[in-house]
C-alpha cells in the first residue's frame, strides 16, 4: 500500500502537521481520524449537507469534498480552533444565547459556514446570512434560531 | 419546607439547553466521533434485489485481502433475532438495501474494496413495491404469515357509525395519500462495539439504552449483566433510531475478532436502512346535520410498513386518534391496516401516524364546512372536543389509569385549551381579513388556511429516578431516559431543582449509561417531560424530606419544624444553618429511589393545538410561499419557553418538507430507491424558512408535573392540512396527495381549468 501514501504538510488551527496521507482520504477523514478533531461531521460525505464545513485558506469549504493530498501548505481552521480556551468566539456565544442548536450535529458546520461572513467586517443582511448558509442542512430545522444567532454575533462584534 | 423566596424558580425560564456549550465548541461526542485502540471499521453489503433468496455467498476473495479481518453472512451469525421479523442476517432479502454481509477491515476504504469482492448467488423472487400489489391474492409472501399484518385491520369504534350517517343531512367523503417520508437525521446511524472476552460495551445513538440492552442480550445470547449500552449525544432522532440491527452486527464482529468495531452508515444507507414515516392511503367520511353538528366519522387507513414491521402497530393506531377524538361526536369508527412491501422499512417518526391521520381529517373538515357554507374556523369552534370529553360511557374501570388514546366517551380531559388555541391563533394570523386578502386574478394567489389537532399528553411507561446529595454538595439525578436532541434532560433538571429549592446549576443529570441508571422506557410518544418529570419531582420531594431530616439531626433539633432548604444548604427560622457539603460530611451520602406510573385515573391527559398559515401560490410555476405561519399550542405549563419555541418552530419547518418536498421515490420496476441522497431528496433549508409565530395557551395541567403536558411531536401534526386548506382558499383547488411539489400543484391547477 506504500505507493498510495503521500507526505503532506499543512496547518490546522495554527499548528503545523506533516502526515503520511492515504491518497484516498479526504480532508474530513484526516481531521476526524488522524487529528481527532471530530467537530466537523460526516453527514453525507457528498458535499450536500455542510456538516463538515471548515475554513480552508479563508474560505468555508465542505471538507469531505477535498482530497487530503491537495491541502499541502494550506491553513485550515476548524470549530475547535475558534475559542481561546474558555474565551468563546462571538459566534459560539451567540449560538448558546439564541438556542442556535438542538441536537447539535450541524452546529459546527453552521458556525464555520457563518465565520467568513462574520470576519468580512461589514453590515450583513439576513438575506446574506441565509445565502451563506444555504448549503448547510439542519434537520431539527433550528433555522430561525440559527439566523438569530448569526445576527446576534454580528451585534456582539459591532458592540465590541 | 422549600423556601420559595430564596431565588426565582427555574421552571418557566429559558435555562440554557444542556450540552449546548459542548456542541458549539465542537467537543460534544457523537457515536461516530468515538474511537478505540486497534479499532476495526465495518461496512455492509446490501441487496441489489427487492426480493430474493440467498443461495450461497463466496467470501474467500474478500477474506484474502490484506487488512480484512472478518465477514458476517447469514450462514455464520447464528439464529438470533433483533425483532420478531428481523433475524441478525437472513437468507432472504426483502428490499433493495437489505443487509446481506458485513466486512470488518482496517479502514472503511479496505472494507469497501472487500465488499466488492463478495459473490452472492440469488434466487430472485417476484416482488411488490406498493400496497395494492402486496395485498393481491396469490402474490408472493414477503413474510411467511402473509403481506397484511395480522391478516386484517385494527378496528376501534364508539357508538354506531351507520346510525350516525343515517342522522346526517350531508355526508362528505374523500380519499388522501401521504408519501414515504424520511427523517434523514443529519447523523447517520452508527455503532461502536467492544468485547473484552466476557463483557460487551456498546456505544450507539439510542432513544432507549435499557431497551437496546435487552435486545442485544437476546439477539447475541449474552447475559444482560455483561452488557453495557452507552448512548452518546444523538445527532437527531425525531422518533427514529430505535432499531438495533446495526449494533448487533458490530457487536458480533467485535466478539469474533476480539477487537473494537465501528460501523457507520453512509448517507445512502441511512435513507435505505433507517426508518421512514409510513406512506398511507386513507378513505374518510363525515356526516353532518344542516346546523353543523357532526353525527358520524368513519376512517379507513392502510399503511405501507415496507420490508419489516418495526413500530407499525403503534403508528397505525395513532393515525386514527384524530378521527376518533378531535370532533365531538357519538359515532366514530377507525380501521387501520398495515401492509408489507419490498421497500425500505417504515417505523417511528415524530408524531407517528398523527400527521397522516390529521391530513385526511382536517382537509375533509374544511370540505364539510364548505358544503355547509360555514367558515372553517367557525365549524371547528362549533365541533371541537371540549374539556368535558366525548359523549358516551366510561368503560375503563374506576381504579385504572386512563389511556392517552381512548376510544370510549364519558371521561373529561385534565385540561383542554383547544378553544383558546383556535381563538388566539386566528387573531394572530388575522383570520378576519381572510376574504379580503384573496387575489382571484393574476399569477400570484393568496390564501389563509388552518387546522387543529389532538395528541397524547405525556403519560408513558413506568418511570424511575434516583437522586442523591453528594460529597461535593451537589445533587445528582440519575435517570435511564435519553435526550435525543429535543432537550428533555434540561427541562427534567429544571423541575428537579425547583422541587428541591436549589439552583439548576446545583443538580447534575446522569443518564446515558445502563450500568448506573435505573430502568426507563424509550424516549417516545412525547412522554419525557411529563413522565420522567413526575419521577424527578417525586425523587426531589423525597430527597428534600431526607435532607431536612438529616439537617435536623446534624443541627441537633428534636424535629424538622422551621427547617427549609436554601440554594446553599438547610436553614431554620431560628437562625441555625448547615451547608450541603457539611451535611453530607456528617450524615453520609443522602439518596432516594422512586418509581412512578404516570397518568390519571380520572382524566384523559392530552395536548392540543391549532395552526394557521398565510400563503402565496404562483399559479404559473406551482411554487407555494409561506408568508406567515402561526402555531398555537396547549401543552400545559411551558417549562422552558425558549426551548419549547425552538421545538415548535423546528417541527413546523421540518414538516414543510413533508408538505412540499420530501418523498422517497421507489422505482416500481426495480425496487430501487432513486433519491437516497440529500441532493435528490430535498429537505427544507434556511432559504425557505418562514416567519413562524408561536403561541402557548394559558394552561396549567392539574396532573402533569408543574402543570406540563407533552410538546415534542405535536408541532408536526397540523402543518400539512393547514397548508392544504390555505392552498384551497388561495386557488379553489384541493390537493389530496402530499407532497405539494410545484409539479403536483401545477398538475392539480391544470385539472381545474
Amino acid at each position: 500500500m506504500e505507493n498510495h501514501v503521500t507526505q503532506v504538510a499543512f496547518k490546522v488551527n495554527g499548528e503545523e502537521h506533516t502526515l503520511d496521507i492515504d491518497n484516498r482520504f479526504t480532508l474530513l477523514d484526516i481531521l476526524r481520524d488522524k487529528l481527532n478533531l471530530t467537530g466537523a461531521k460526516k453527514g453525507c460525505d457528498l458535499g450536500e449537507c455542510g456538516a463538515c464545513t471548515v475554513i480552508l485558506d479563508g474560505k468555508a469549504v465542505n471538507s469531505c469534498q477535498i482530497l487530503a493530498v491537495k491541502i499541502a501548505s494550506s491553513e485550515i481552521k476548524t470549530i475547535e480552533g475558534l475559542n481561546q480556551g474558555n474565551t468563546l468566539h462571538p459566534l459560539q456565544i451567540s449560538f448558546i444565547e439564541n438556542d442556535g442548536g438542538q441536537c447539535g450535529y450541524c452546529t459546527p458546520g453552521f458556525i464555520m459556514g457563518a465565520y467568513p461572513l462574520f470576519e468580512s467586517r461589514r453590515n450583513v443582511s439576513v438575506e446574506e446570512i441565509r445565502l451563506a448558509l444555504a448549503g448547510n442542512l439542519c434537520r431539527c430545522n433550528a433555522y430561525g434560531a440559527i439566523i438569530d444567532s448569526v445576527v446576534g454575533a454580528i451585534g456582539i462584534k459591532a458592540d465590541g | 419546607m422549600v423556601d420559595q423566596n430564596a431565588h426565582p424558580p427555574s421552571v418557566g425560564t429559558s435555562f440554557q439547553r444542556a450540552d449546548l456549550r459542548d456542541k458549539v465548541l465542537g467537543i460534544a461526542k457523537y457515536t461516530a466521533d468515538l474511537s478505540l485502540p486497534d479499532m476495526l471499521h465495518a461496512r455492509v453489503l446490501r441487496s441489489p434485489h427487492p426480493h430474493a433468496n440467498i443461495l450461497s455467498i463466496d467470501v474467500q476473495p474478500a477474506l484474502n485481502m490484506v487488512g480484512v479481518y472478518d465477514v458476517l453472512t447469514p450462514f455464520n451469525v447464528g439464529g438470533g433475532k433483533v425483532a420478531p421479523d428481523v433475524p441478525i442476517l437472513d437468507t432472504k432479502v426483502r428490499f433493495v438495501g437489505d443487509e446481506i454481509a458485513v466486512i470488518a477491515a482496517v479502514n472503511v476504504y479496505e472494507a469497501d474494496a472487500a465488499i466488492d469482492l463478495i459473490k452472492v448467488s440469488y434466487e430472485v423472487l417476484p416482488f411488490s413495491t406498493n400496497m395494492d400489489t402486496s395485498m393481491k391474492k396469490g402474490n408472493p409472501k414477503i413474510h411467511s404469515q402473509g403481506n397484511v399484518v395480522n391478516g386484517g385491520p385494527i378496528v376501534e369504534a364508539r357508538g354506531n357509525v351507520e346510525e350516525g350517517f343515517d342522522q346526517a343531512d350531508y355526508i362528505v367523503e374523500d380519499s388522501f395519500t401521504t408519501p414515504d417520508h424520511h427523517p434523514a437525521s443529519l447523523e447517520p446511524r452508527a455503532a461502536l462495539a467492544s468485547w473484552d472476552g466476557t463483557r460487551l460495551t456498546m456505544w450507539k445513538p439510542s432513544r432507549g439504552i435499557h431497551a437496546d440492552k435487552a435486545i442485544l442480550a437476546s439477539a447475541l445470547d449474552v447475559d444482560p449483566n455483561n452488557i453495557t449500552v452507552i448512548g452518546p449525544v444523538m445527532g437527531g432522532g425525531y422518533g427514529s433510531k430505535d432499531e438495533t440491527r446495526t449494533s448487533v452486527l458490530a457487536a458480533l464482529l467485535s466478539m469474533r475478532t476480539g477487537r473494537p468495531v465501528k460501523l457507520e452508515l453512509s448517507r445512502e444507507e441511512e435513507f435505505l436502512a433507517g426508518r421512514r414515516r409510513h406512506s398511507t392511503f386513507t378513505k374518510i367520511k363525515m356526516g353532518v346535520k344542516k346546523d353543523g353538528t357532526v353525527t358520524a366519522v368513519h376512517v379507513k387507513t392502510i399503511m405501507d410498513t415496507g420490508a419489516y414491521l418495526s413500530s407499525g402497530p403503534g403508528v397505525v393506531r395513532r393515525a386514527g386518534q384524530g378521527a376518533l377524538y378531535l370532533y365531538r361526536c357519538p359515532n366514530v369508527k377507525y380501521e387501520g391496516q398495515i401492509v408489507y412491501t419490498n421497500t425500505p422499512t417504515a417505523g417511528s417518526y415524530r408524531a407517528l401516524g398523527a400527521p397522516q391521520g390529521h391530513f385526511a381529517l382536517e382537509s375533509l373538515s374544511d370540505q364539510v364546512a364548505d358544503k355547509l357554507n360555514i367558515d372553517p374556523l367557525k365549524f371547528r369552534l362549533m365541533n371541537h372536543v371540549g374539556p368535558e370529553g366525548q359523549p358516551g360511557e366510561r368503560t375503563t374501570p374506576k381504579n385504572q389509569i386512563i389511556d392517552t388514546q381512548p376510544v370510549e366517551g364519558g371521561i373529561p380531559f385534565s385540561s383542554n385549551e383547544l378553544r383558546q388555541c383556535l381563538i388566539l391563533g386566528a387573531d394572530a394570523i388575522g383570520w378576519e381579513r381572510r376574504d379580503q386578502i384573496q387575489t382571484p386574478t393574476g399569477s400570484i394567489r393568496r390564501g389563509i388556511g388552518m387546522s387543529m389537532f389532538i395528541y397524547r399528553g405525556g403519560p408513558g411507561g413506568q418511570s424511575n429516578a434516583k437522586m442523591s446529595l453528594d460529597e461535593d454538595g451537589f445533587f445528582t439525578l440519575n435517570v435511564g431516559f435519553m435526550d435525543v436532541g429535543e432537550g428533555s434532560s434540561t427541562v427534567v433538571l429544571q423541575m428537579a431543582a425547583d422541587t428541591l429549592g436549589v439552583l439548576p446549576q446545583m443538580v447534575r443529570l446522569n443518564s446515558g449509561n445502563t450500568d448506573n441508571t435505573p430502568q426507563s422506557p424509550m424516549t417516545a410518544g412525547s412522554t419525557l417531560t411529563f413522565s420522567a418529570g413526575q419521577a424527578a419531582v417525586r425523587a426531589a420531594n423525597q430527597l428534600a424530606q431526607i435532607v431536612i431530616e438529616s439537617a435536623s439531626e446534624v443541627i441537633g433539633l428534636t424535629d424538622t419544624e422551621g427547617l427549609y432548604i436554601t440554594p446553599e444548604g438547610v436553614c431554620s427560622t431560628s437562625g441555625d444553618e448547615v451547608n450541603f457539603t457539611d451535611l453530607v460530611k456528617k450524615s453520609g451520602l443522602l439518596k432516594t429511589t422512586v418509581s412512578v406510573t404516570p397518568g390519571s385515573k380520572d382524566y384523559i391527559v392530552n395536548s392540543f393545538g391549532a395552526h394557521f398559515a398565510e400563503i402565496e401560490v404562483d399559479i404559473e410555476t406551482g411554487y407555494v410561499k409561506v408568508i406567515k405561519y402561526v402555531a398555537a399550542h396547549d401543552s400545559g405549563k411551558i417549562i422552558n419557553p425558549r426551548m419549547a419555541e425552538s421545538q415548535v418552530r423546528g417541527g413546523i419547518s421540518q414538516m414543510m418538507g413533508f408538505t412540499f418536498l420530501e418523498d422517497m421515490e421507489i422505482d416500481d420496476l426495480s425496487g430501487v430507491t432513486l433519491n437516497a441522497s440529500f441532493l435528490e431528496h430535498k429537505s427544507p433549508t434556511i432559504m425557505e424558512y418562514p416567519e413562524i409565530e408561536v403561541i402557548f395557551a394559558d394552561s396549567i395541567d392539574p396532573v402533569g408535573p408543574f402543570g406540563a403536558k407533552s410538546l415534542g411531536e405535536t408541532p408536526c401534526i397540523a402543518p400539512a392540512p393547514t397548508i392544504a386548506n390555505a392552498l384551497y382558499h388561495a386557488t379553489g383547488v384541493r390537493l389530496n396527495h402530499l407532497p405539494f411539489t410545484p409539479d403536483n400543484v401545477l398538475t392539480a391547477l391544470r385539472k381545474l381549468r
